[in-house]
């Protein structure tokens, strides 16, 4: 989870001042826009997890990058999700093929994974959102 | 009714949602600086793995059976707890939080199929957090417990109880003919407050299963025994003896928590408050001769005001060594709580929780180690200094002497424990959470 940090000491004369000035979000009633609360819908189900590999490229998603993952999202074909397969965590689009679900990757080279016998998966949870670093 | 919700061996229920290999394999989660074990899966339950059995006795399996230990990761299980805990308040009028892993909820004046409550309550904590928890409902919290042993043990063993009781019981749905025969096939020593120094003795005294204590002569067995085996006849009867957040009738963990009157949004004042239960549970913490291995704060907003931002963080401070010194617990409490206040919202609870405790003369024995950063040692020197505090407080009334500007004084707690078999803190360090393959 996102957590945010005490200010250390070396800032609180500034916050000081900055208080004996009043709140203005207070007095519009307005709260400065919250990323958490932007891209969070279920709190207690949203886990952050660290791409590796480049096999979803094409869905915008690269190595490197953060995932923002809802437990709580019931999974349907077209999500982009976390799935359990073996002992590994994945990161595919869920898709229907005939009547079973298969995780398959944007990368063409790289197999689908069909969910038969010694094939299995399990769904953890829906990526909800990907951040990445342009720059700093 | 009462329910009492708790997570199936919770510290590894915590590794395994984010370590799959850790399914259907024996784990058990060990001590401070990996003593003892004191979480256990179920596999390592079937390999004979004790509860609190040092580490060095069962190391053998690791090779023999693939048992799997891992070191106590509390950041970890107590950010787990605090997603399971506010989805639990959610449910009913009123929440204890009981422990790291348990709560009661009062479901006084609501008129609803209770049974089906526990059902989507189990099933949004698994789906949400992937944490399994047993859920059991009873008329006092005695039965409550109850119900949660049967409901948790009807999962585990087939066959050990009717299978419809199995993960969410309400002994309310159970005819008392029903209910006489799950007390029957129920050891005496299951039910709360009924220690293993107790169990023998009533043992001896005839009384065997739960049933028989139910219809003991609860009066007769408070001159012999003492009035919590008394309370505990009449909660099996199904008389009230025990409220929300009535202090336990025994003591296996520690914790202080309030909800406030009027919503609480500054800082400073949480500041005081947790100070404040810090220094209590560290004389609870005393008085019963027990050190602590780290501290759980918790703080959140009313989850039935839905008109409020809702906030319920949590966070869990892992002490270098096992300790009861106030001023340590309540440095510790305090940068939780700063690590996780969010100004403008109103909070309603606050909380602060001990975990891991253990006879502090083995702590002592412990502190002989070389190791030690120079500030830990001393221990005999402190200890004067802590019974002088509660001396001086039991003489003048509660907190006359308490610790000034503690929250100032910084320590090292969160990288000092040496725990070599510990996963990543998942959710609560960025450099640590799950890499996913793309």
């Amino acid at each position: 989870m996102l957590r945010e940090r005490s200010a250390g000491p070396a800032s609180a004369p500034r916050s000081r001042v900055a208080i004996s000035f009043g709140s203005p979000a207070a007095e519009s009633g307005a709260t400065r826009l919250d990323l958490n609360e932007i891209l969070i819908r279920h709190p207690q189900a949203a886990f952050l997890m660290r791409i590796t590999g480049s096999a979803m490229r094409e869905a915008g998603i690269d190595d490197g990058d953060l995932a923002l993952v809802d437990r709580a999202m019931d999974a349907s074909p077209g999500h982009v999700v976390i799935a359990i397969w073996g002992d590994e965590f994945l990161c595919r689009r869920l898709q229907r093929t005939g009547n079973k679900l298969c995780l398959v990757a944007t990368d063409p080279d790289v197999h689908e994974i069909n969910g038969c016998a010694g094939d299995r998966f399990e769904v953890w949870g829906v990526v909800t959102h990907v951040i990445k670093q342009v720059s700093g | 009714m009462y329910a009492l919700v708790d997570v199936n061996n919770m510290y590894v229920s915590c590794e395994r949602v984010f370590k799959p290999a850790l399914h259907g394999r024996p784990v058990v989660v060990l001590s401070n600086n990996d003593g003892a074990c004191i979480a256990r899966s179920n596999e390592a339950k079937d390999l004979g793995v004790q509860m609190a059995q040092p580490w060095f006795q069962v190391k053998h399996l690791e090779r023999s059976a693939g048992l799997i230990a891992l070191s106590a990761n509390f950041e970890l299980y107590g950010d787990m707890s605090s997603r399971m805990m506010s989805l639990a308040a959610a449910y009913a009028p009123r929440q204890e939080v009981y422990s790291i892993d348990e709560c009661f909820l009062d479901f006084e004046g609501v008129p609803t199929d209770l049974q089906a409550v526990g059902r989507d309550l189990r099933h949004q904590v698994l789906k949400w957090t992937g944490l399994p928890t047993s859920v059991g409902f009873g008329a006092t919290k005695t039965l409550a417990k109850l119900a949660n042993h049967v409901a948790k043990t009807a999962d585990r063993k087939p066959g050990s109880y009717p299978q419809p009781l199995a993960q969410v019981c309400d002994f309310a749905t159970l005819a008392p003919a029903e209910l006489d025969a799950v007390m029957a096939s129920t050891d005496v020593g299951n039910v709360w407050g009924i220690g293993s120094k107790t169990a023998p003795k009533l043992q001896d005294a005839g009384i065997r299963t739960v049933l028989d204590l139910k219809h003991a002569d609860a009066a007769a067995l408070g001159r012999r025994f003492s009035v919590v085996i008394e309370k505990t006849v009449l909660e099996l009867q199904g008389t009230r003896c025990l409220d929300m957040d009535d202090a336990p009738l025994v003591h296996q963990q520690i914790m202080c928590s309030r909800s406030f009157g009027n919503a609480v949004t500054e800082l400073p004042d949480l500041v005081e408050v947790t100070s404040g239960f810090a220094v209590r549970v560290a004389r609870r913490l005393r008085e019963q001769r027990s050190v602590a291995s780290a501290v759980h704060v918790f703080i959140r907003t009313s989850p039935h005001r839905a008109q409020d931002r809702q906030h319920a963080p949590s966070a869990t401070m892992p002490l270098p060594r096992p300790t009861a010194d106030t001023r340590i617990l309540v440095v510790a409490a305090v940068q939780a709580l700063r690590s996780i206040y969010k100004p403008g919202y109103p909070y309603a609870k606050a909380g602060v929780m001990l975990l891991e405790l253990q006879d502090d003369r083995q702590e002592q024995q412990a502190s002989l180690d070389l190791f030690d950063a120079p500030e830990q040692k001393q221990p005999d020197g402190r200890r004067d200094l802590m019974e002088t505090i509660d001396a001086l407080n039991e003489r003048f009334g509660r907190d006359a002497v308490s610790i000034a500007s503690a929250a100032k004084r910084s320590t090292h707690t969160a990288h000092a424990s040496r725990q070599h078999r510990r996963s990543p803190r998942y959710t609560t360090r960025l450099d640590e959470i799950v890499t996913v393959r793309a």
